[in-house]
């Protein structure tokens, strides 16, 4: 078991959270839509897991690499 | 009477030259998982074709009665070679000799590498590996300091070369000081994503300077400088480094004199493929993958892409169209939109500058929302980043291809058309000063905030703009010069591309504004 953090690759702000801590995800899932420059930018898990954190709620302002979910795999 | 004794020695001191910094010196390089500037040599070139120069150059000792008692080779090898039978000059550091921090007669042979490429009108290929100078090499009693005032600057013929000849610059092992700003002062970089650090200084300095504790790798490894733009592109081995600098100099000419070779091309020049009717969502706000857009327009498997990590909304490459090298811009709607941040400014600056060096078309693929904005955007100085772009784009002497693919808005558009740029456009394109979105909210507020019905006015407004922003208005107007089905784009760029073979042909020199690290 590891912990991957997913981190947003853009600054913007959170749209919408498409999963709940304790899901379980598969690789490529998205699990998160994020907007940022008028653009809905979705948000995939990186491995197949389970969501062990979702530290972002819906129109939080989130930053350039910040943590936005933790699968654990 | 012959020469036999003295071409006995010459062949003695020319494999003590090859032994390097000995067998523990070559042992120690190759515990760290690397290559010694001579295997690196042999991989890049092909094979048999190195010509080295200065076989001879090294540190002798010499007793009172001229016997060579030991040998130190110079520890920067450069030569003349071959890569795909097209001629190079080729330069590295000996990391097993001093740590590549240069000796005296591997000084001497490092500045010469430029002089001999731009002499000889052919590619540089550094392979950089070791420290700059040293305090160690100080001033002797009673002998001379410094350089004479009439030398001319070390660093000229660096910039120079820029201009005249293709540089390439691989970083193998920590790359510091003086190396690291030769890495700077290349038209392409790459760095082994374990085995390099690029440092202007390196830990012993940090923490002497700021008192802060930081290894080479947390300094300047390959996870900082593909992100500052210091390194173009990451590889996974020194096999893989070298195989990226081979390819970046197939698609361009070896001097600024030239014209960059055409291949023959074996993907027809007619293919139309309809996943491009459906690339761009109807959704203006819905992402698109432009990578796919680019390679599914270009000969195929011919796109290179350069520094993907570096300014991510703006895509920056090499290709090919009908064997006819182009340089390829496009923006990444996925990050920012496609907005023009500073560093995607300063990419596109950079690589617009390379193209215009070495008389390569552009093709630009548009989808730009405007500058970045916001506080980041306004700390980073973007707009005069951005104006750097725009003006290296409306100075280009080569000609170019726009294609508007989706949105074009705002100054920074500007960016994406040469002087004489052939314009086609897309029935996904929307263009003009602001996107709706936001510039109606600003330009028509008094309207808005006088309405019994703010938002309805807001929405009756952009839907009535809307109308006019219509992907035919603008080829009507003879704005763009045709509107085409996005499954035409490659059999009508290659046949731009076979109109513009008069005035490339006229590109034979180097041009007024070279390439600038």
């Amino acid at each position: 078991m590891a912990d991957v953090e997913v981190k947003s690759e853009v600054a913007g702000s959170v749209w919408k959270v498409l999963v709940a801590v304790g899901d379980a995800v598969s690789e490529e899932q998205e699990i998160m839509i994020l907007e940022s420059m008028k653009m809905e930018i979705p948000v995939e898990a990186p491995c197949a897991g389970t969501v062990a954190a979702l530290p972002v709620a819906p129109e939080e302002t989130v930053e350039e690499d910040q943590v936005l979910a933790v699968i654990a795999s | 009477m012959s020469w036999k004794d003295e071409v006995r020695e010459l062949e003695r001191r020319r494999e003590m030259a090859l032994e390097q910094g000995g067998a523990d010196g070559i042992a120690r390089q190759h515990a760290k998982g690397r290559l010694t500037i001579r295997e690196r040599i042999d991989l890049l070139l092909d094979d048999g074709s190195f010509r080295e120069h200065g076989r001879a150059t090294a540190i002798p000792d010499y007793d009172d009665d001229d016997r060579l008692l030991g040998y130190q080779p110079a520890n920067y090898v450069v030569g003349y070679g071959k890569i795909d039978a097209r001629r190079v000059v080729v330069g590295g550091e000996d990391f097993t000799l001093k740590g590549g921090s240069p000796n005296a007669a591997g000084l001497r042979k490092s500045v010469y590498a430029e002089h001999l490429a731009v002499r000889s009108k052919v590619p540089l290929v550094r392979m950089l590996e070791g420290g700059g100078g040293s305090v160690k090499g100080g001033a002797k009693k009673g002998g001379t300091v410094g350089e004479p005032v009439f030398t001319e600057p070390r660093f000229k013929i660096i910039a120079d070369a820029m201009s005249q000849v293709p540089i390439v610059s691989a970083a193998l092992g920590p790359v510091a000081g003086f190396p690291a700003g030769r890495l700077v002062a290349s038209h392409f970089s790459v760095m082994t994503r374990d085995t390099a650090q690029v440092l202007i200084g390196g830990p012993a300095l940090v923490q002497r300077a700021l008192g802060v504790r930081m290894t080479k790798e947390e300094l300047g490894g390959a996870h900082i400088h593909t992100r500052s733009g210091i390194v173009d592109n990451v590889a996974d081995s020194e096999a893989d480094a070298l195989a990226q600098a081979r390819r970046f100099l197939s698609y361009l000419p070896s001097n600024a004199w030239q014209r960059a070779p055409v291949l023959a091309c074996d993907d027809p020049v007619e293919r139309m493929e309809d996943e491009l009717l459906t690339a761009v969502p109807r959704d203006s706000n819905a992402p698109f993958d432009m990578r796919a857009i680019v390679e599914m327009i270009v000969d195929r498997d011919s796109f290179f892409e350069i520094a993907p990590d570096y300014g991510p909304s703006q895509i920056a490459g090499l290709a090919r169209l009908n064997g006819q090298s182009v340089g390829v811009l496009a923006n990444d709607c996925r990050v920012y939109a496609g907005a023009m941040t500073a560093e995607a400014a300063q990419k596109y600056r950079r690589f617009v500058e390379m193209c215009d060096s070495f008389h390569l078309p552009i093709v630009n693929f548009v989808d730009q929302p405007g500058f970045m904005i916001g506080p980041e955007a306004e700390k980073n100085g973007t707009i005069r980043y951005g104006m750097a772009a725009v003006s290296a784009a409306v100075q280009a002497t080569v000609p170019w291809a726009s294609i508007q693919v989706h949105k074009g808005f705002g100054v920074a558009t500007a960016a994406h058309y040469g002087e004489d740029a052939y314009v086609l456009s897309w029935p996904s394109v929307e263009s003009g000063a602001l996107p709706l979105e936001g510039g109606v909210a600003v330009a028509y507020h008094r309207e808005i905030d006088a309405s019994p019905d703010p938002e309805a006015k807001r929405k009756e407004i952009e839907d009535r703009l809307r109308a006019n922003r219509s992907p035919y208005a603008r080829a009507e107007s003879f704005a763009v010069h045709e509107l085409i089905d996005p499954r035409e784009t490659r059999p009508v760029l290659c046949e731009w591309i076979d109109w513009i073979q008069p005035r490339l042909e006229q590109l034979t020199a180097p041009v007024a504004f070279g390439m600038r690290p």
